[in-house]
C-alpha cells in the first residue's frame, strides 16, 4: 500500500465527516429502531408519510498498484403506505489521481407482503440502475468483481442498465435483528447473464432500557453488530472464483430526534475483494413529508378522531 | 448518443407507479385489527416501576408524535390514545399493536424497539389517561 498515497486521501476524504461530526453535536435532542446496516436490508420499512435523507460514502483502499476511491451517494427514501417504501439515489465517484464523475441513479422499491411481525419476515426488493462503470459505491455485490484500472473519464461513458431483485428475510429474536438478503441482478445493457449474491447482518441495540433523562451519549442511541455481503457467481459461471467477500462491523449513533451517524470499516476476504472498504453515513428523516407536503399543496387536513 | 431502450421507459414507469399512490386513507379504527387472546393477557414486566414511564415519554416523542400528537390526542390518520376506546384495552394488547402494526392503515410494526422499550411506551399511554381525567 502507497502509504503517503493513503494519508493524503485520507486527508481529503475526514475533514467532510469531521466537520458534519461537529455541526451534529449542536443539534438538538433522536429516531428510529433501524440497524445501522449500508448493504443488508431488514423488515422495517420508512414510516409512511416519512422522508428520509441519507448521505452515505463508500472509500476503498484498494490492493497494490490501485488507486484510492471516494464514492458518495445521496438517498431519498419515502414511505409510500405502511407496506412499500420507494428509494432515489444519486451517486458519483473521485479517484486518486483521476477526476470526479457522476456516476448514475437507482430506483428502489420495497415492498412487504404480510402484515404482522412473524419469526421470519420476508420482503421483496425490486431496483433499476441507471449506472455507468465508474459506479463503485458497492451497494450491493454481485456475480464476479474485477478491480478496474481504468480512468473514470473513459469508464464513465459505458453506461449500464441493471435490473435487482432481493428476497429479504428478516427476524427480530431477543432485541437482536437477524437479517439475510438474496440477491439477482440482471445487466440488460450486455449479457453477463444473471448475477447472484448475498448479504447477512446482525445487530442489537447497546441498552434495552431508554433512560427518562434526554442524553446524546447514553447507551440507547447506539446499535452495533456487523454485516457480511459478497457475489455467488452467474449463470454463465456458477462458482466463487473471482468474487469479492467483506466482513464489516457495523455501529450506528441516533444523534437526536431526527438523524443518525453510522460507521462501518469493512475488511475483504478474498483476493477480488478492496482490502478495505470505509462507510459513513448520515441519515435525517423528515417526519410527516407527505402532510406537510399535501398541506402546502392545499390540502385539508382534519383534527384527531378515535 | 446511446439510444435508450423502449423497456427501460416501461419499467422506469413501473418503477415509479408506487409513487404515484395516495396516503392511506383517514383514521378509523379498524375493526380486525385485534390481538390474540395470547398477547392480550401479557402482563407489562414494568408495571412495578412507573418511573420508567419517562423513558417511555421519550420513546413516545420519538417515534409516535408524528401521528399521534404530542399529548396522544390523535391526528387525522392516528387514534386519540387518551379515549376510554384505546386506555381500556389490556397493556397485553397495545403491546402487540405496538409491536405488530398495522400496516394497512399507516401504523408502522415498531418490533426494531428492544422489548423493554415497547413495553416502556405502554407504560407511557397509561399515563395519557391519568392526563386526560378520569
Amino acid at each position: 500500500m502507497n502509504r503517503p498515497l493513503l494519508w493524503e486521501t485520507l486527508y481529503r476524504i475526514l475533514p467532510a465527516p469531521a466537520l458534519l461530526f461537529l455541526c451534529l453535536l449542536t443539534t438538538a435532542s433522536a429516531r428510529a429502531q433501524e440497524a445501522p446496516y449500508f448493504v443488508t436490508y431488514d423488515h422495517h420499512l420508512e414510516e409512511p408519510g416519512n422522508l428520509e435523507i441519507e448521505t452515505s460514502s463508500t472509500a476503498g483502499v484498494p490492493q497494490s498498484g490501485q488507486r484510492l476511491f471516494f464514492a458518495p451517494y445521496v438517498e431519498f427514501e419515502y414511505g409510500v403506505t405502511g407496506r412499500l417504501t420507494s428509494e432515489l439515489y444519486l451517486e458519483g465517484q473521485t479517484t486518486s489521481g483521476d477526476g470526479a464523475v457522476f456516476t448514475g441513479w437507482r430506483l428502489e422499491n420495497r415492498l412487504r407482503p404480510l402484515t404482522r411481525e412473524h419469526w421470519i419476515n420476508p420482503v421483496l426488493y425490486l431496483e433499476y440502475e441507471g449506472i455507468n462503470e465508474a459506479s463503485c459505491i458497492t451497494k450491493e455485490i454481485a456475480g464476479h468483481t474485477e478491480i478496474s484500472n481504468g480512468r473514470n473519464a473513459t469508464l464513465a461513458h459505458t453506461h449500464a442498465h441493471e435490473l435487482e431483485t432481493k428476497l429479504i428475510l428478516s427476524s427480530n429474536l431477543r432485541d437482536w435483528n437477524i437479517a439475510t438478503n438474496f440477491l439477482v441482478e440482471k445487466n440488460l445493457s450486455s449479457s453477463e447473464g444473471f448475477e447472484f449474491g448475498y448479504a447477512l447482518g446482525v445487530s442489537r441495540p447497546l441498552a434495552r432500557l431508554a433512560s427518562g433523562r434526554p442524553c446524546h451519549w447514553c447507551r440507547e442511541n447506539f446499535t452495533a453488530g456487523f454485516e457480511m455481503y459478497g457475489g455467488l457467481g452467474s449463470t454463465l459461471d456458477l462458482s466463487l472464483r473471482h468474487t469479492a467477500h467483506y466482513v464489516a462491523p457495523v455501529i450506528g449513533w441516533q444523534i437526536n430526534d431526527n438523524s443518525r451517524l453510522s460507521f462501518s470499516p469493512g475488511i475483504g476476504l478474498t483476493p477480488a475483494s478492496n482490502p478495505v472498504l470505509l462507510r459513513i453515513g448520515y441519515t435525517y428523516e423528515v417526519q410527516g413529508f407527505g402532510r406537510k407536503l399535501a398541506h402546502l399543496l392545499g390540502a385539508k387536513t382534519s383534527g384527531g378522531r378515535p | 448518443m446511446k439510444r435508450v431502450p423502449y423497456p427501460f421507459w416501461f419499467l422506469l414507469l413501473l418503477l415509479t407507479a408506487p409513487l404515484l399512490l395516495a396516503q392511506n386513507a383517514d383514521y378509523r379504527q379498524d375493526p380486525r385489527w385485534h390481538a390474540p387472546a395470547e398477547a392480550a393477557e401479557k402482563k407489562n414486566p414494568l408495571a412495578t416501576k412507573p418511573d420508567l414511564a419517562a423513558g417511555g415519554r421519550k420513546l413516545f416523542t420519538r417515534h409516535c408524535i408524528e401521528c399521534h400528537g404530542p399529548s396522544g390526542e390523535g391526528r387525522k390518520k392516528a387514534a386519540n390514545l387518551q379515549l376510554a376506546l384505546v386506555q381500556e384495552q389490556s397493556d397485553g394488547t397495545l403491546f402487540w399493536k405496538i409491536t405488530n402494526g398495522n400496516p394497512d392503515r399507516g401504523m408502522p410494526s415498531w418490533s426494531g424497539l428492544p422489548e423493554l422499550q415497547r413495553w416502556q411506551i405502554v407504560l407511557y399511554l397509561r399515563t395519557l389517561k391519568l392526563a386526560a381525567g378520569p
